[in-house]
């Protein structure tokens, strides 16, 4: 009976399926897909996905054995004009390796609806492009005909390669709503995927495994994966097939936030990395499966690990360098210094060496992985515990699963009984433990000698700083002139020389003095700007005439004058995302300004202090009047790099507070 | 013997030019006036232009270039375009450092090669070679060379000794060799205040030398770099473009060649069309109407793709192809709603132009090829319309901010006549707003105010209404980035696009709007169109200044003061006349908690001189001021 139950649960299943299935095939068009006016579940969305159908197979020859076939086929429904774009298409393809991969589009059509029938207008020849981009890509595109505010377009491409260390990247969401969505994958035994999912949708996950065969005759020994037998006859291949299916309904249109890291952490799709071959007769082949192994692969490959053990090339360098050097500390920043100005970055990034650390080093320029590479390499021979560090760039987005391309970058970093040391030496102004902002994204993983790896917190644990002191003078019209001195530290003061570097200083100025509400300057100088290891500061004297208004003979002063922060970072009502601010940091304001003659303090901002809960900030303000000066001390502090979406309604609170005590101003009388 | 005896005389030859190369770019032996607010410094940027034939040119470079810093770098300009008329033969750069020894030799292979697609294009047949140099070290100099062979003649680059703002040149020259049976010609301009010699002017040769040019400073509202800084413009009177063979001395003649040669057979339409846009067209007959529902037909149908193919990218894709396709570009775009227009016995002419925020005019003292952009001009009894047909929404004969007030070429039946676009009025550039706000007790503001736009003002607002509502709400809160804490509570667009006004019904609210302290409370009493931008200080202005088009602002707004509290102080009228400008501000008080806010602001187009600039900047503060201004409130 159960039996039976199941039986019939089953066959209703699969009814169920087929008939959904049906409605998800290219060239059914319906009339009601092409008289919908607009999306029923999202009224703003310019186009729809209306399914999106992916499956990977792999094709065996003889000649090449499996090859690996994505096919995908599409159906969109264009609301807006503003959706014209989507029926624009490209798949790129790649040409660089000595295999090439092919991109062919099929059963593309635009679908409208004439005087109550369905118009079918296919896409002809001269509407498909295909195009080398350069050395390592070429692109196939395609521009679907007769498209107008109504249309429903269809089209299928399919991609066939021979790069199967990965399947294409399957996205679930996108920046439109999605109705369905669907991912299939036939793997043969003899390879096995580690799939990836993120994002907030989860899509249902179902497995099925079929035995298949494969018939073909044999003339020579062929690529792995054939080499099955040796006779020269009609053969058989016997294999186990695993399929899977990803299916995902009703996704909603992706959305980008500010202050977002990467919009792409958070979109829902999986991906599958290649974790193991095992063909006939030959041992299996590992890859990714863990963290640990991920790591251990990356550093096995040639254009990795064996740099590392480089040092031929810079050992008759480095004993000048070092000499006479005796702590961890100064072996650290002259190894530092030394490779920042030895080797200029490319702006590549990547952990694979591309010329090698010996080209790199001959030519003063390289990728990051060359720079670093080497840096760690050198910091060894000084006799330090140096180790590279693998890193994902905020634009790669974070690495959420342990898999080869979740990395594309690489730095050094040295364990010291403080602690651990993280450096970069592809950017002038970083200095140990204070990385470019590309670099600071969540955790990177430290690979030691023996192959073995460990998780490396790589945000900023301490408070970059911004110390500002102000002392200025109030006459009675109003005019103000005074000094100030500002002094930056750690990430403060990296941005800092980024922005002033190849500056000229009347360019700096002017602009510094139009951001800074038309003060005059004069008596300006600069410190440790080229010092990275000290605070950099800058100090100068100031008059302005528009930093105070004279209403009803009284005067109004905002005692911040142009610090004041006048608008809210935070303007959203809701967010979905964290608000990442990069590093820790503290604003510390002293101002003491005196009042002109003949006159009183008749309104003063009355002491406040915000707290953030859990102690993710706090915000104190200051005041205290002697004689005829106004003392002012305020702080602002973030005391964490990333702050989740859930307090952000308090975050904007605490702004927006912090925003009001900042505008408030003194009122001096006449006495 | 022979052969060594020879490759003796060439090492000689290269190690000589080597030497002279390094003794000459030495980096230290830039004067210091040279290097001043310059990022690069050109030593020397030779060009040596040879035009064999019609269908024949060669453009030889030879740029010698020292870096001092990052932002210098673009100043390498080290690429190089290519199709299937042009070659590059040859592309090559060698680097030195500072003291002028040999860094690197950077040979071909060692130059990026890349398809020129990017952003609306969809294809293109061109490519381009580029250097992309890591510079090891700063200042360094980079010596540049190559050479282009293209049948393209109708292209002559333009000669301009100063490049780029932050530059300075050592050195610029300039030649050109050409038969004299092709009628060269050239057009010299801004050549005052810059030290250019011109050593040799023919019929068959030109050459000039610029030298010690000065780094330019870039400031706000100058007008065109090309305005300002020399350039030599050059052409022929016979030419080839892209394998199709030309000649025109006059603008007449230019567009007959072009409508015969370019234009011609691309018209075409199938007779379903035609009597498809007849049946709709129906009994209209006035022209102008008739163009109207043609051009919204086209609104409907069609999408814009670039697609860069067929004699260099000058010749529309067949209307009967763009027909089928619904999409095109420019070109196509035009060239098909000129082929419906005509089925419908209104004509219209292909017209070719810059299409450019700024007003860049073709030269119409200087027949060739120019423009970047092709829209259509359909003549109105004695004046033209003229439409974009590139946009699925702006309305039918707008052109603001894009193709307006500027010099055009318009193919006409009997040939190319230069025409002037629509010209819009500063005072037609409106925006009015209308409406009131309450303050209460608390601080906290709500009101409703109507914002209606018309003229160029119109073409900053309607795309506001096909914005997606989270953009539409980042929008406002940039736009009154005056209030903070903004909510907007209601939002309503009208787009009448046939008298081209854009209005938009707003509610909002927000609070801590006025401050309170001590029983008092500040309100700034302009909420809705406060000016808080600002005009840059720019120490010792050089250039001219440009408000290239005019405004003219109206507001009304009704103001509701907290009951409970009373007035102590109201800001006073004010009111400024400038030559740029004139600006009023007006409160009435009708009683104790109501006022009416009456402000003026209209701001004259024109070009004006460097010392006015300070003037200008004082006005706009005193604007930016006044608008700031606050009522104060003292609890009763």
């Amino acid at each position: 009976m159960s039996l039976n139950k199941s039986v019939l649960l089953l066959l209703l299943l699969s009814v169920c399926l087929q008939s959904n299935a049906q409605e998800f095939k290219l060239g059914k068009v319906s009339i009601a897909e092409l008289q919908q006016k607009q999306h029923p579940k999202d009224t703003t969305a310019v186009a729809a996905i209306l399914f999106e159908k992916g499956e990977v197979h792999f094709e065996f020859t003889q000649d090449n054995g499996f090859t690996m076939v994505t096919e995908v086929a599409t159906r969109i429904k264009i609301y807006k004009k503003e959706g014209y774009d989507f029926s624009n298409q490209k798949v790129a393809y790649y040409i660089g390796g000595s295999t090439k991969e092919n991109v062919s589009f099929t059963d593309a059509a635009t679908y409208n609806l004439v005087d109550g029938k369905i118009e079918k207008t296919k896409l002809k020849s001269d509407g498909e492009f295909n195009e080398k981009v350069n050395r390592y890509w070429g692109q196939v595109k395609i521009a679907l005909p007769n498209v107008k505010v109504g249309s429903v377009i269809e089209f299928k491409y399919t991609v066939k390669s021979s790069r199967y260390g990965s399947l294409q990247d399957w996205q679930f969401q996108n920046s439109i709503p999605v109705n369905y969505s669907e991912f299939k994958t036939y793997i043969p035994e003899y390879y096995s995927y580690k799939p990836s999912m993120k994002g907030f949708i989860t899509p249902k996950v179902t497995e099925e495994k079929k035995q298949k065969t494969i018939n073909y005759s044999y003339r020579e020994p062929a690529e792995p994966g054939s080499a099955i037998t040796t006779s020269s006859s009609q053969e058989k291949l016997e294999f186990q097939e695993t399929k899977t299916t990803y299916v995902a309904e009703n996704l909603p249109a992706l959305k980008e936030e500010a202050f977002v890291n990467n919009i792409n952490n958070y979109a829902s799709s999986v991906s599958h990395e290649l974790s193991v071959i095992k063909y006939p007769n030959r041992p299996y082949e590992y890859y990714s499966t863990d963290w640990a192994a991920v790591t251990k692969t990356i550093y096995d490959y040639d254009d990795f690990g064996p740099e590392l053990n480089k040092t031929g090339y810079f050992e008759d360098d480095l004993k000048i360098v070092l000499a006479g050097l005796n702590t961890t500390d100064e072996k650290i920043s002259a190894l530092l210094n030394y490779v920042k100005n030895a080797v200029k970055w490319n702006d590549y990034t990547g952990y694979s060496c591309n010329d090698g650390v010996k080209k790199a080093y001959k030519d003063k320029t390289g990728n990051v992985a060359e720079i670093n590479l080497m840096l760690t390499a050198m910091l060894r021979y000084a006799g330090l515990t140096a180790n590279p560090v693998l890193v994902s760039t905020r634009s790669n987005g974070i690495a959420l699963f342990p898999n080869r391309t979740a990395f594309n970058y690489v730095i050094a970093a040295v364990e010291t009984p403080q602690g651990v040391v993280l450096l970069d030496a592809t950017d002038k102004f970083a200095m140990p433990n204070v990385l470019p902002f590309r670099a600071l994204n969540w955790v990177g993983r430290l690979i030691r000698k023996d192959g073995t790896s460990q998780e490396i917190d790589l945000m900023p644990k301490v408070a970059s700083m911004d110390t500002i002191a102000m002392n200025y003078t109030v006459d009675a019209n109003g005019q103000i002139s005074g000094k100030l001195r500002e002094q930056k530290t750690d990430h403060e003061a990296l941005l800092f020389r980024k922005n002033a570097d190849a500056v000229t200083a009347d360019m700096y100025l002017e602009k510094l003095e139009n951001e800074y509400k038309k003060i005059e300057i004069s008596d300006y100088v600069r410190a440790n700007e080229k010092e990275l290891q000290l605070p950099v500061s800058e100090t100068f004297a100031f008059k302005g005439a528009n930093l105070c208004e004279i209403i009803g003979g009284k005067i109004y002063i905002s005692p911040l004058l142009f610090f004041a922060k006048e608008q809210n970072p935070f303007k959203q009502e809701v967010r979905e995302y964290p608000v990442d601010f990069g590093y820790p940091f503290l604003e510390k304001y002293a101002i003491n300004i005196t009042i002109p003659d003949g006159y009183e303090v008749e309104t003063l901002p009355v002491a406040a202090i915000l707290k953030m809960q859990d102690d993710l900030g706090a915000f104190k303000f200051m005041t205290n009047v002697s004689g005829n000066i106004i003392q002012i001390a305020m702080t602002h502090q973030i005391n964490t790099p990333i702050i989740s979406s859930e307090y952000y309604p308090m975050l904007k609170d605490y702004y927006q507070g912090m925003l009001a005590k900042q505008s408030e101003k003194i009122i001096l009388k006449k006495i | 013997m022979k052969i060594k005896s020879l490759f003796l005389v060439l090492t000689i030859c290269i190690s000589i030019a080597v030497q002279a190369q390094k003794s000459e770019y030495n980096a230290q032996s830039i004067s210091d006036s040279l290097k001043e607010n310059a990022n690069a410094v050109v030593r020397l940027n030779q060009i040596d232009i040879l035009i064999a034939s019609q269908r024949s040119m060669t453009i030889k470079t030879k740029r010698v270039i020292t870096v001092l810093n990052e932002k210098g770098l673009r100043a390498i300009d080290a690429i190089e375009w290519y199709n299937k008329s042009t070659t590059v033969r040859s592309i090559e750069a060698i680097v030195y450092d500072g003291l002028g020894n040999e860094i690197k030799k950077i040979k071909r292979k060692d130059f990026k090669d890349q398809s020129a697609v990017s952003g609306s294009t969809l294809f293109s047949e061109n490519r381009y070679v580029f250097l992309d140099y890591t510079p090891i070290v700063y200042p360094f100099t980079l010596i540049y060379e190559s050479e282009v062979q293209t049948s393209t003649t109708a292209f002559i680059p333009e000669w301009k000794p100063l490049t780029d703002y932050f530059l300075s040149v050592e050195k610029s020259i300039l030649n050109v060799n050409c038969p004299s049976n092709l009628g060269f010609k050239k057009k010299e301009a801004n050549f005052s205040d810059f030290k250019i010699v011109k050593s040799t002017d023919t019929p068959t040769q030109l050459s000039y030398t610029a030298t010690h040019i000065l780094a330019q400073k870039r400031e706000e509202y100058s007008p065109d770099f090309d305005v300002i800084f020399p350039v030599v413009t050059m052409g022929l009177e016979y030419f080839n473009l892209e394998g199709v063979d030309g000649n025109a001395k006059t603008w007449k003649e230019y567009g007959q060649w072009f409508s015969e040669k370019i234009l011609s057979g691309t018209d075409d339409l199938s007779a379903e069309t035609k009597t498809k846009i007849r049946t709709l067209v129906g009994n209209e007959t006035d022209p102008i109407k008739k163009a109207r529902i043609v051009y919204h037909y086209v609104q409907e149908k069609t999408r814009y793709i670039f697609i860069h193919v067929g004699i260099g990218g000058w010749k529309p894709m067949p209307a009967s192809d763009v027909d089928r396709l619904g999409y095109g570009d420019c070109k196509a775009l035009s060239n098909y709603t000129k082929a419906l227009l005509e089925a419908v016995d209104v004509p219209a002419y292909y017209t070719e132009l810059y299409g450019d925020e700024d007003k860049m005019d073709i030269k119409s003292d200087f027949v060739s090829i120019q423009g970047n952009h092709v829209i259509l001009c359909v003549p109105n009894k004695d004046k033209y319309l003229f439409l974009e047909c590139t946009s699925q929404d702006i309305p039918f004969g707008y052109q603001a901010n894009f193709t307006d007030d500027r010099n055009v070429i318009v193919m006409k039946p009997d040939g190319g006549e230069i025409i002037r676009t629509k010209i819009y009025d500063d005072t037609d550039n409106t925006k009015s707003s209308k409406g009131s706000y309450t303050v209460a007790p608390d601080g906290t503001l709500s009101g409703t105010v109507t914002m209606v736009s018309e003229g160029t003002r119109y073409g900053r607002k309607y795309y506001l209404e096909k914005m997606q509502p989270t953009d539409q709400e980042k929008h406002y809160k940039e736009y009154w980035d005056n209030i903070n804490n903004l909510k907007i509570d209601k939002l309503a667009f009208v787009n009448d696009k046939e008298a081209i006004r854009f209005t938009e019904n707003v509610a909002i609210s927000a609070v801590n709007y006025g401050t309170i302290a001590n029983n008092k409370m500040m309100v700034p009493v302009n909420a809705f169109t406060q000016y808080t931008g600002s005009v840059k200080r720019i120490r010792n202005r050089k250039t001219p200044f440009e408000i290239a088009r005019g405004s003219a602002d109206s507001d009304e707004i009704k103001v509701v003061l907290p009951a409970g509290f009373s007035v102590e102080f109201l800001p006073a009228n004010f009111e400024s006349k400038t030559k740029f400008g004139s600006y009023t501000t007006e409160i009435i008080k009708k009683d104790d908690n109501n006022l009416i806010y009456k402000r003026t602001l209209f701001v004259k187009s024109g070009l004006y001189a460097n010392k006015d600039y300070d003037e200008y900047r004082l006005f706009m503060e005193q604007v930016n001021r006044n608008d700031n201004a606050k009522i104060i409130l003292t609890k009763n």
